[in-house]
């Protein structure tokens, strides 16, 4: 796309801001319908009231003055959710420090950026936007609804797992290469180096919650000495102790096998719980380990040899890995692939034999569960948000294209009414131009 | 005395006078016949201004105010008097120590050990860096402005603000208040920590807590002594306890609406004496701000910040968001009820402040909002409005009289008084040439270096 052309459309997209007048609540309409968890209804309907799904079946009628849309030949999934990005916010790694837990995704939510819009346009609801892999210990991630127009701290989704990002590997180790030139490398440059400061800092972070805890202990005593003081509180240290404290899950960034391995050790041994191993395209080496710690994957479909830690990547990983039992989504890493995780999805029907409804939960229950959001997303049922993606195929067939997509009973984007606007833009454009045009 | 004064008067077109000290000897004036437009009283139509030793002596309708004998009496007649504008955010006159520019030095990178700590200076007074000079005082003069907030620009704690007078080019006869406001900026530095805007949250918070708990460890150490470890010195926490114990006033700049949240949130964590400064995104959060009722210091800078939708649809629609959607921003924070003022924070060049007041008001915003938003709702906020922000008798005579509506399009500021100075607005200033030549005669008369400034050495 010339940049011209790509600023054009960009333009219209302003235009096209969504639409919030459906109150949350709508009826879709005779499609076929992927519930993912409860099996499919070829031809069926979905209610969704007040933002939650009411009713799926057949012939549902639609309550007064609530919204129809016609599905008819399309296909009707739930929302899709990208365990792992780092869109919608304003920086992405603090290279200022090897460890800054004290750091907060939270803090920097860009609501404006236009990836928000091009996921949704991909059929995204919900994504997991996380600190970069430059840190050992990264920070606090967030997870977000796609709410394109919507304030930054209406995107939050508050029952998501609190999450903090760790990276093994190369990018820890090459970080201050990267940044600095020919400055003086930062410690650590080796992997034995990440595994040893990230071990040094858990330590630390004990310290720190015994330390508290003596305090607290020797607040509550009868008579408290008058030297007696709070120990200084360290935002950094806090996050790892939230971390020890099993108040936020280990999301962590690695590619090899035996890394993997070695940050599993590190986990039993300070008991914190590390939710997913993110990329590792060595996964399919450990998926013993990774079964028996209940520990997941959150991985690209088809990247790897792109550097030397991902040499061994294989291209059935994802369906090797599902198919023994470990949890696996597929993710975007950034706003490019967000909008297409539905053709990476059914790249696993190729590579590894999934079956379609195996393949869809790579894309929708599979990342719920690994966010925590199980319980509100990541399928068609009653009771569960109305994050709904609409096809106008088989979301994994090659030919597929998404219509529309819905949160929480609002329609957020809608193709055809897209391009009706945006063909009105560009007409306008042209009267724009003409002489005696525009104003 | 008084015929000499007249001669000298007839001779250079106005009265030129040495620098202020507080001995220093001011002429009195009566400006007679000018509308009168006091901010925080009725209009006079036509009325009488007695300027004495730098401050307003009497005010009111021709007829009830007597013209003192030795006063110079100005014929006003066609023009209206208002207080002198207030500007509460500049970086007006700051010349940047040699050892902290702001950015990236690529060349000392190298032996910049990482995880430095970004220098911070919350004991930074921009009264140290500031250099003024005549032609951008003249240049403030023309649109109105006699007074002005300074505020260093390097840093996340960047030191601390002053309230100046553009009474001529001695800083310390400048100066209204000093220190005003620590200044705070969402900025972060690449090569240092923090080097992103996350870090830099991070680093307020921790900073905040940290000056929390340096504060009461002391206190209780001093209480018990012995059996305590004593606290380490440090001098950075020592400066920014006053802002988060004694709740001194921080202005925080907000390039953003996201900007204007994280302000407001560490305002509520740590209890903090906030102003928000820049906030030209303040319309996207009316029901927010509402809500936190804090001052708010609104640049008419009006460009839409990167972050935006608008910057992000490139240049085009930036500047068609700059021109149709920014400029409505005070409009639509007066409709709400909030109290703001206006500042010039983010452009330097007089004649673009003008114009982007004028589309302020263009956009909707009432005249008399746009007044007090440059007068007494900055005095307020900045605390001196017992001494600046509106006519009245007592208060500094800092007034502008102009040849009409103060904002409207053709109006022309005709002279200033300053701490009771006049500086009389030179009609070309194109010709700024022959000003510079005080042998041209008649075109020098107008110039600051005869109006209000003394002559090198004088």
């Amino acid at each position: 796309m010339n940049k011209t052309l790509a600023a054009f459309i960009l333009g219209i997209i302003v235009t096209a801001l969504p639409c919030f007048s459906d109150g949350g609540n709508l009826l879709v309409k005779n499609g076929t319908i992927l519930t993912v968890t409860k099996g499919s209804l070829p031809k069926g309907d979905l209610l969704i009231i007040g933002g939650v799904i009411k009713d799926i079946g057949e012939n549902l009628k639609a309550p007064e003055g609530v919204r129809v849309i016609d599905a008819s030949g399309k296909f009707v999934i739930p929302g899709i959710i990208d365990a792992h990005t780092h869109i919608a916010l304003s920086g992405t790694n603090e290279t200022g420090d090897v460890i800054t837990a004290e750091v907060n995704m939270r803090d920097v939510i860009q609501a404006e950026d236009l990836a928000i819009f091009t996921a949704l346009t991909g059929g995204v609801t919900m994504a997991h936007t996380m600190h970069g892999s430059a840190n050992p210990i990264g920070g606090r991630d967030i997870t977000l609804k796609m709410k394109w127009g919507r304030p930054a701290e209406e995107l939050i989704v508050p029952q998501a797992y609190q999450t903090l990002k760790f990276a093994l590997g190369e990018n820890p180790k090459q970080a201050s290469r990267q940044v600095f030139g020919g400055a003086p490398q930062r410690y650590p440059a080796t992997r034995m180096g990440v595994n040893a400061i990230i071990r040094a800092e858990m330590l630390a972070a004990k310290n720190y919650m015994l330390q508290w805890e003596r305090y607290l202990k020797d607040t509550k005593g009868k008579n408290p000495p008058k030297t007696l003081a709070p120990p200084r509180r360290d935002l950094r240290l806090e996050a790892l102790a939230e971390l020890l404290r099993g108040n936020l899950v280990a999301r962590v960034h690695s590619y090899r096998a035996d890394e993997s391995l070695k940050f599993i050790d590190l986990s039993k041994e300070f008991g914190f719980k590390i939710v997913c191993f993110e990329h590792i395209p060595e996964a399919f080496k450990i998926t013993r380990e990774l079964r028996t710690e209940g520990i997941g994957t959150s991985v690209f479909v088809d990247s790897w040899a792109y550097k030397v830690e991902a040499a061994e990547g294989i291209a059935s990983s994802a369906a090797y890995c599902t198919k023994n039992g470990v949890l696996v989504s597929i993710n975007s890493d950034g706003g490019e692939r967000m909008r297409r995780l539905f053709n990476d999805a059914g790249k696993t029907l190729k590579y590894g034999g999934l079956t379609e409804d195996e393949a869809l939960k790579l894309i929708s229950i599979n990342p719920a569960i690994q966010l925590g959001v199980a319980k509100t997303a990541g399928s068609l049922e009653v009771g569960k948000d109305g994050d709904v993606a609409i096809f106008n195929e088989h979301p994994l067939s090659a030919y597929a294209r998404c219509e529309m997509t819905i949160i929480e009973g609002d329609v957020y984007f809608d193709r055809a009414q897209y391009l009706k606007e945006r063909e009105e833009a560009a007409k306008q454009a042209e009267e724009a131009k003409k002489p005696g045009g525009g104003q | 005395m008084s015929t000499l004064k007249k001669m000298s008067a007839l001779m250079f077109g106005l009265w030129a006078c040495a620098a202020l000290s507080p001995a220093e000897f001011l002429p009195a004036y009566a400006l007679v016949n000018c509308r009168i437009v006091p901010v925080t009283s009725p209009v006079i139509k036509k009325g009488i201004i007695i300027i004495r030793d730098g401050l307003i002596e009497s005010i009111g309708m021709v007829g009830n105010i007597k013209i003192p004998e030795d006063a110079e009496v100005i014929e006003a007649q066609g023009l209206t008097a208002y207080p002198g504008l207030i500007s509460a955010h500049t970086n007006l006159f700051l010349e940047a120590p040699k050892d902290q520019q702001p950015g990236f030095d690529e060349e000392r990178a190298p032996s910049r050990p990482l995880a430095e700590k970004a220098v911070q200076k919350p004991d930074l007074q921009a009264f140290e860096l500031i250099k003024p000079n005549r032609s951008t005082i003249d240049g403030y003069h023309r649109i109105g402005i006699t007074t002005v907030l300074v505020a260093p620009e390097a840093g996340i704690f960047a030191g601390q603000s002053v309230l100046l007078n553009l009474n001529g080019e001695n800083p310390g006869a400048m100066v209204v208040k000093i220190p005003v406001a620590l200044q705070v900026n969402f900025v972060s530095e690449r090569n240092s920590y923090p080097s992103s805007l996350m870090g830099t949250v991070a680093f307020l918070r921790q900073s905040f807590l940290d000056a929390q708990y340096y504060s009461s460890y002391r206190s209780q150490f001093a209480r018990v002594q012995k059996g305590m470890k004593r606290p380490e010195y440090d001098p950075f926490l020592e400066d920014i306890i006053p802002y988060v114990i004694e709740k001194k006033p921080l202005i925080i700049t907000c390039s953003n609406q996201e900007d204007i949240k994280r302000a407001l949130r560490l305002r509520e964590e740590f209890n903090l004496n906030v102003l928000l400064s820049g906030a030209n995104e303040a319309w996207r959060v009316v029901d927010l701000l509402k809500k936190a009722q804090v001052p708010l210091l609104v640049s008419v800078d009006f460009r839409p910040p990167a972050s935006s939708l608008y910057s992000q649809e490139g240049e085009q629609e930036k500047k068609k968001a700059e021109k149709d959607i920014y400029p409505a921003n005070p409009q639509v924070l007066a409709k709400a009820g909030l109290k703001f003022a206006l500042t010039s924070f983010g452009l330097t060049d007089p004649a673009a402040i003008q114009k982007n007041i004028r589309e302020a008001v263009k956009a909707g915003l009432p005249q008399e909002e746009a007044l007090k938003a440059l007068t007494i709702v900055p005095a307020q906020f900045l605390g001196v409005d017992s001494i600046l922000g509106s006519l009245e008798p007592g208060k500094i005579a800092n007034l502008v009289l102009a040849t009409g509506e103060i904002f409207g399009d053709k109006t022309e500021v005709d002279k200033v008084f300053v701490d009771g100075k006049l500086f009389v607005m030179e009609k070309k200033p194109a010709e700024k040439e022959t000003i510079k030549r005080p042998s041209d005669g008649g075109a020098t008369n107008a110039e600051f270096g005869v109006a209000g400034f003394p002559k090198p050495g004088q």
